[in-house]
């Protein structure tokens, strides 16, 4: 009888330990990342936190494109400056050819959205650090805001340009409670977001890190003023965008790099020169994705063969005398290959494993000529001429090249303008961005441009369906990606891809 | 750690204090002799055991009897009793009482060498300790005994109980040594990645996942057979528990089902030794006949020239050039080679095991070794396993009983190199890159004097594309790939299980502990050699090694009480409360190098360059899980049986506000046969009954820490300074996914059990589906989430008959057959999940559409109606055949998805039915094509046993129904880009005029392969599984043969297949998750013939 005792009170005993340590058992936290209840706690880790947004243009998630080739194929692939090679994907042809559906792959824009989530996750719990470690000052926390405005002003800026109307989120999502399906904000709405990010960023960020290579390749305050001329020129106020150029001008912190044989290693291949203002800095650890586009024998693009004719010109009696921008330095002219990030100077070009040439978001050429384009359109006729001329000096510009429109013909000098930049910035993801805000100007009066330039590049056999479409202006921006479409009810497709 | 030692501390401690008490009384010793002889001849008994037994019979203490058969022992008690025992005579229990001499015969036994057990009812276990006789049984189980198998050559068990089972759905997903099966058990009730069921190893769950950061890298998504690594041979029998009453006591993981397994254990007897050689050869089916190189290079050129009119420059493209004075490509490229043949043998197995097994009144035994090694039908494949087991029993005394279960497997697996980048698509699986590869090109490279090398051939690109991680169009030498690229598996897997029993009180209250440790360990190898690509060294695709390594610690625990109080005539009753526990911590490390300095250095510890991602990672990852369970099955007047049980569940996969759940049952059974009105039919009818069930049981995420919103570092730096970010959506909402079976049948057994047939339907409703990969907008900032959404219903029935039609002394004739069905349909889901998958505006994609009580697996496309054989087919007509002109009277052509492609059709393309007649072919034309799931499913087969020792048993399996998207022929005839093609192609449209089924060559042009039900087929089939002829020798013969049991066999496998599939196999595993899953037939390695020559002897 005892003994039976004895057992009950042993099981139960047992059972009630069991039970009150249950829930301590079970408890397991992940050891190969911090949760976010650690995190957010010192300004180091703030500071990750910021530079995993500038990793995040760099790589993709998954097997979509990441942004660093978005960049490049979203500014060039509708342009008329390249050509698909052997080894683009049939959604490249489409896209040349002008034939965009909504399941085309190019279209995808997800890991534009990842960064921009990175950059709200900083700026939602990044202020909340302040109060947990002593140290971090109110202007790092202001840099460090700064630099997640101004990366999610970019993001925003490159789908506003390429779609038209997106989705706009600027609070981050951390939980399951946090998913949303969101209805498209106008472009108007997103634009309007994006000066008001780029004006508290301007406030926000430094001058400069101290440091060369930081203040190439993280947010300094003229990386936003940059973008602010971008996006004001965009918006075609072309005060503001002036009043920005200038600001970036008068810092006296940027100059033309000499044009001579090392103005292409310097700028290009070395990088980080005093003409740059950002750059993503590739590096050793992490490739850019541009030397498999270029370089190997089934490359996906080659330039057109008409650039080295028509765009930079040729001087027939003496091939030394040349555009420096152009032969051996945006093209090759043999085998089309596009060079500017496959070469480390004329004759010498890099292997893949050196192949981590930057990104040039913004340098002081392009500055300068933003300028020119906004005086054009402000009357002040004489300085884009100006700007030009000192563009084309430096540059040793052929005579062929140049133009000589009157300082009153808002056309001509647009045009100019246009070929200018083409040639300065040939392959540096700003052409087809330069087309539509040129042809979307005054409500769409020079769609002249784009159907010139779509003749120089679609096949014969598609020309006049690309033509036909180019009249219709809501073709001018992708479709958005059929993805997103069906996973969320209040997008929808843009008018043009219905 | 500490924490970990808790449970298993606290559910030892509870038996050893029951164990532990002995009844400690000191007492004076008394000393007993004695003399044994043998009765008949009256020789003294040698080495005869003299043991002191108390009332539990436990051995209080011990001797021998000497030469003369004298003993002598000190007993504690004269209560207790001697036993006198030896191999070959009968036990005999004497009582001490006042005698001091025993002076005693024993009885020769040699008749009752081995143990005979008779049991008058075969008995079923759930596995969790509950033992129920089988006529009891209140839900839908079935048993598989180890006879009904042993002639398979089957490697692991899974492929031997392949079409035997009602509702047990087996697809091989490849016939390559090691590759594994999708097994379902009534069809798929979760969409969470694992569908196999829980499999329980002598009353413990066994682990059959590996953790999740493991990096497999196959070449296609075939699952593992190391996780299940039991010899077949060891097995003494399979349980199925299919409906969710009986699975709910299995709780938190079984809601696929539970396969129950048993391995054998030792029995009283001289030792019996068996050893089984099992020799099998194996030979790759036919595929598909593909173009010669000759053929291959007259079509190429044409394929060319009818996009723009332009020929193929072989000035620049000179795979075609044909120029003899280019020595080079002219050698390199005037082959004539079949791939797949080259890559391909005649594969072998040898299987042998060896076992031995016996034991006395305390101790029994059963102790295996068995090798089993194979060569695959592909070059590079094959699989080396060396399996041993070692099964323990030990009597202390009729309260106390222990056993040891250890199970020790080394494996080592050799599988052709998969890119971890397309893991699972079963894309670039050499066997299918060999299929696509120009057959005019050569297998060892030609110099440029036109003269053979040793050197593989492998360009870094040529015309068909390159080797590239990211695999848009990934190819390389097959053969070079089979012989130099390497990926294999070494495995290492202890299991050491620990059983303890003890009668708190004899026959009424039982307790029972298991402790297993599984400690599994495998590393993969993994190198991707120069030699296959081609590539230049400056890429760090070349000579890339990979290592990935995974250490699983394992310990489960459950500690049971068994409550069985005496039944009276009226009421029987047992109950059972169980605690288990389980812990399993896994730590994965990768490493990755490439350009290693040579072919031959295929270790990634070798120097290299490591400018790739995820160069060296180490997950770890650890779950728990602990569960309560309370179990009791009641019978009354042998007519009306219920069984009630209610299961608890934590788990650390989820968050403290959803981490426990509660899974009840209930199942109840009628015997009709029982009732006194039934009477009158007993004289035939054996049993007859009616049962029911109602169960549920759940379902968790497979990753570990998902409620967590986790920063994780990024995997390179950014100007110097390391980042970091957020890598997931915190869940939480995750909770447990439930699922709610229903389940009612009949039993009828007849005719002295001649006629045995069961028939059962069944509705599984899975609720809070887990769902993951679920796409969310990517605004969101990640690509997807896994949720709690949907409801997914699986229903169906189950019909078997086991019958013996015929009986006499010389010759039995058995029939087995059965038959099951079931259909899956979702019947809600989040408005998260995408409605749509596919593209139908693109060629080879079919359209999957979500509709709510639809079965998934649906597809939609394109009616193929042929080819436009001149410009005159290609005008549209309108309803009645009528051309459709336009306002200014010229004939409308047919357009392909006007206006967003408008492509104009030409003669020679494909022909699609225009549906609504609108002179478009676009979404509106698309059509149902079919669905990948069959209708029924089953086997059936006769056994004839002559004269009692030749049986003939023959076995077929067939499914009806389901239609297969053929993605081989899609390849092979889609005429679009460099690969090779099937010889379909030579008889494609030419010139106007031709009337042909296979459409005109484009290069990357056209859409003459757009998803259509050109490449739909029937995949119904019926397969002639097996046939064994096995012939046992004679006792008498045997004897002579100096062996007890003697027995040889022949088994042919997978003989014929009677089929309208075209493909290599129509057998095909479903492939894609969720609305988007399709039976897509890649050909992958089929189900192999194989012929099997077996002997087993016993001594």
């Amino acid at each position: 009888m005892f003994k039976k005792k004895i057992y009950k009170v042993l099981v139960f005993s047992i059972l009630a330990i069991s039970a009150s340590s249950c829930g301590k058992y079970l408890e397991l936290r992940p050891q190969d990342g911090i949760i976010r209840e650690k995190f957010w706690q010192s300004k180091e880790q703030l500071q990750s936190a910021v530079i995993g947004c500038y990793n995040a243009m760099m790589v993709s998630a998954g097997s979509r494109p990441s942004p660093a080739e978005s960049f490049f194929v979203w500014g060039e692939l509708r342009g008329d400056m390249i050509e698909p090679g052997l080894g683009a994907s049939i959604d490249e042809v489409n896209v040349v050819n002008g034939n965009i559906l909504p399941t085309n792959g190019v279209t995808d824009w997800r890991n534009f959205y990842r960064v921009i989530n990175l950059c709200n996750t900083v700026l939602d719990f990044g202020p909340g650090v302040k109060s947990v470690d002593n140290t971090l000052s109110q202007e790092q926390l202001n840099a460090f805001l700064g630099e997640a405005l101004t990366l999610r002003a970019l993001m925003y800026f490159y789908l506003v340009r390429s779609f038209g109307d997106v989705p706009l989120k600027i609070k981050s999502t951390s939980s399951d409670e946090e998913l949303v399906q969101l209805a498209k904000s106008s472009q108007k709405d997103v634009l309007n977001q994006i000066v008001a990010d780029l004006k508290l960023a301007e406030g926000y960020s430094v001058a400069s890190f101290g440091n060369n290579a930081y203040d190439k390749g993280r947010v300094t305050k003229f990386t936003v003023n940059a973008l602010q001329a971008d996006v004001y020129l965009w918006m075609d106020n072309y005060t503001e965008c002036i009043a920005a150029c200038d600001k970036i001008i008068n810092s006296g912190r940027y100059g033309l790099v000499t044009g001579n044989s090392g103005w292409f290693p310097a700028v290009f291949a070395t990088g980080n020169s005093s003409e740059g203002i950002f750059e993503l800095q590739f590096d050793q650890q992490i490739l850019n994705p541009y030397f498999a586009m270029f370089a190997t024998t089934r490359r996906r693009y080659a330039a057109n063969t008409i650039v080295a004719d028509e765009f930079y010109t040729v001087d027939l009696l003496d091939e030394n005398n040349k555009d420096i921008r152009g032969l051996d330095a945006a093209l090759k002219v043999g085998d089309q290959t596009i060079y500017k990030y496959l070469g480390l100077s004329a004759n010498n070009s890099r292997t893949q494993d050196v192949s981590y040439a930057h990104w040039i978001f913004y340098r002081y050429a392009d500055v300068l000529l933003m300028k020119a384009e906004a005086c054009a359109n402000a009357n002040r006729g004489q300085e884009t001429l100006d700007i030009i001329s000192t563009i084309r000096t430096r540059a040793r510009a052929l005579p062929g090249s140049a133009l000589t429109p009157a300082t009153t013909d808002v056309n001509g000098l647009t045009d100019y303008v246009l070929a200018e930049r083409a040639r300065e910035l040939a392959y540096e993801g700003k052409r087809w961005y330069d087309l539509l805000r040129n042809a979307k100007r005054n409500n769409f009066a020079r769609l002249d441009i784009l159907s010139t330039a779509a003749v120089r590049v679609v096949p014969a056999a598609n020309q006049q369906s690309a033509l036909n479409k180019l009249k219709d202006p809501n073709s001018l921006y992708f479709p958005i990606f059929q993805y997103e479409i069906q996973t969320d009810p209040n997008l929808i497709q843009n008018p043009f891809y219905k | 750690m500490r924490k970990i030692l808790y449970p298993i501390f606290y559910s030892v401690v509870v038996l050893c204090v029951f164990a532990l008490q002995v009844n400690a009384q000191p007492a004076e010793k008394i000393l007993i002799k004695g003399r044994i002889i043998d009765s008949k001849d009256k020789l003294p008994v040698i080495g005869a055991t003299v043991v002191e037994q108390d009332a539990d019979k436990r051995t209080i203490t011990g001797v021998a009897t000497d030469i003369d058969g004298n003993f002598a022992i000190k007993v504690s008690d004269v209560s207790h009793k001697l036993s006198i025992s030896i191999i070959g005579y009968k036990t005999k229990l004497l009582d001490i009482g006042t005698r001091r001499v025993f002076n005693t015969t024993l009885e020769s036994n040699s008749n009752s060498l081995s143990e005979v057990t008779v049991t008058a009812r075969q008995q079923t276990n759930n596995g969790s300790g509950l033992v129920i006789d089988k006529r009891d049984q209140t839900t839908s189980t079935v048993t598989l005994n180890a006879k009904d198998v042993e002639e398979l050559q089957a490697t692991t068990i899974d492929q031997a109980i392949q079409g035997r089972l009602p509702g047990v759905d087996i697809v091989s997903n490849s016939g390559d040594p090691g590759a594994g099966m999708s097994i379902k058990i009534r069809g798929t009730s979760s969409l969470n990645g694992a569908t196999n069921p829980l499999i329980v190893v002598d009353g413990v769950p066994f682990e059959t996942t590996v953790p999740a950061g493991f990096n497999f890298g196959t070449a296609d998504n075939t699952q593992y057979a190391d996780l299940l690594s039991i010899a077949p041979s060891d097995i003494r029998d399979i349980s199925i528990l299919k409906d969710a009453a009986a699975t709910a006591v299995w709780g938190s993981r079984a809601s696929n089902g539970v396969l129950i397994i048993n391995t054998k254990r030792g029995a009283r007897g001289a030792p019996t030794i068996s050893y089984t050689f099992k020799g099998t050869l194996t030979q790759q089916p036919g595929g598909i006949p593909l173009l010669s190189g000759d053929q291959y290079s007259t079509f190429i050129p044409e394929m060319f020239m009818n996009v723009n009119g332009t020929p193929l420059n072989t000035l620049t493209v000179k795979e075609f050039a044909y120029d003899d004075r280019d020595l080079y490509y002219y050698n390199n490229y005037s082959q004539n080679t079949d791939w797949v043949k080259a890559i391909s043998r005649t594969g072998n197995v040898t299987d042998n095991n060896l076992s031995i097994s016996g034991g006395g009144d305390k101790a029994r035994y059963f102790a295996s070794v068995g090798y089993n090694g194979q060569t695959g039908t592909t070059i590079g494949t094959g699989l080396n396993r060396l399996n041993t087991r070692l099964n323990l029993d030990y009597i202390v005394s009729d309260k106390i009983r222990f056993t040891t279960f250890v199970a020790y497997t080394h494996s080592n697996t050799e599988y052709n190199f998969g890119n971890d980048k397309i893991n699972g698509s079963g894309r670039d699986n050499v066997r299918n890159i060999a299929a696509l590869r120009m057959p005019n090109s050569s297998i060892y490279e030609y110099n440029e004097f036109g003269l053979l090398t040793p050197n593989y051939f492998s360009p870094a690109s040529n015309v068909q594309g390159q080797y590239t991680l990211t695999p848009a169009s990934t190819t390389f030498n097959p053969v070079a790939m089979v012989n130099s690229a390497q990926n294999n598996l070494v495995n290492d897997r202890i299991v050491p299980h620990f059983y303890l029993q003890y009668s708190i009180v004899p026959n009424v209250l039982n307790a029972t502990s298991d402790v297993v440790f599984d400690i599994n360990n495998g590393k993969q190898s993994r190198f991707l050699p120069l030699t296959a690509t081609g590539r230049p060294f400056t890429e760090n695709t070349v000579n890339r090694a990979y290592d990935s390594d995974y250490d699983t610690y394992a310990v489960s625990t459950k500690t049971n009480f068994v409550f069985t109080p005496r039944s009276s005539e009226k009421h029987s009753f047992t109950g059972l409360l169980s605690l288990q526990t389980n812990d399993v911590k896994s730590v994965t490390q990768t490493q990755l190098i490439t350009n290693t300095a040579s072919d031959l250095l295929q270790d990634p510890s070798s120097p290299g360059r490591t400018n790739a991602n995820d160069a060296i990672t180490s997950p770890l990852s650890q779950v728990r899980s602990m569960a309560a369970l309370i179990n009791g099955q009641y019978k009354y007047l042998d007519r009306y049986i219920i069984n009630v049980a209610l299961r608890g569940d934590g788990s650390s996969l989820f968050g403290s506000n959803k981490r426990y759940g509660l899974f009840p049952s209930v199942s109840g059974r009628w015997r009709v046969s029982g009732e006194p009105f039934m009477k009158k039919f007993s004289k035939w009818l054996d049993d007859f009954s009616i049962r029911g069930s109602y169960g549920e049981s759940g379902g968790t995420p497979r990753d570990p820490y998902l409620f967590y919103n986790t920063y994780v570092p990024t995997s390179t730096n950014y100007l110097g300074l390391s980042g970091l970010y957020s890598n997931n959506i915190q869940l939480d909402n995750l909770k447990w996914e439930t699922l709610q079976g229903l389940d009612a049948g009949i039993n009828l057994i007849m005719f002295n059990n001649r006629l045995n047939i069961d028939f059962g339907v069944y509705r599984n409703r899975t609720k809070d589906l887990l769902t993951p990969n679920l796409a969310v907008s990517s605004f969101n900032g990640y690509n997807s989430v896994l949720l709690n959404v949907g409801t997914l219903d699986n229903q169906g029935f189950e019909f078997s008959v086991f019958s013996t039609p015929y009986k006499s002394k010389n010759l039995i004739v058995e029939f087995n057959f059965n038959i099951s069905n079931n259909i899956n349909a979702l019947r809600s889901v989040s408005p998260y999940y995408p409605t749509q998958s596919g593209n139908v505006t693109q060629n080879g994609e079919y359209l999957s559409l979500l509709q709510i009580n639809n079965p998934l697996g649906s597809f939609y496309g394109y009616k193929f109606k042929g080819v436009y054989k001149d410009g005159n087919a290609t005008v549209a007509t309108d309803a009645n055949g009528n051309k459709i002109l336009s306002p200014d009277g010229v004939p409308v052509q047919m357009r392909f998805n006007y206006p967003a492609t408008d492509y104009v059709f030409q003669p020679g393309d494909s022909m699609y039915e225009d549906i609504n007649h609108d002179g478009n072919i676009n979404y509106q034309d698309v059509v149902y094509l079919g669905n990948g799931s069959p209708k029924f499913t089953g086997g059936f087969g006769p056994a004839i046993t002559l004269m009692g020792n030749l049986k003939v048993q023959a076995y077929f399996n067939f499914r009806t129904g389901g239609q297969i998207i053929n993605g081989t022929r899609i390849s092979t005839t889609s005429q679009y880009d460099f690969n090779n093609q099937s010889t379909a192609v030579l008889r494609r449209w030419r010139t106007p005029g031709d009337e042909t089924d296979v459409p005109r060559a484009l290069y990357r042009a056209g859409y003459n392969w757009l998803g259509s039900d050109r490449y739909v087929e029937d995949g119904t089939f019926l397969r002639f599984r097996s046939i064994t002829a096995r012939y046992t020798f004679a006792k008498s013969l045997a004897r002579r043969l100096k062996t007890k049991n003697l027995s040889m066999y022949v088994t042919a496998e997978n003989l014929l297949t009677f089929t309208r599939y075209t493909g290599q196999d129509p057998e095909v595993a479903t492939t894609g998750e969720g609305i988007g899953q399709k039976a897509i037939d890649y050909s992958t390695t089929p189900p192999l013939k194989q012929f099997t020559l077996g002997l087993s002897a016993s001594f």
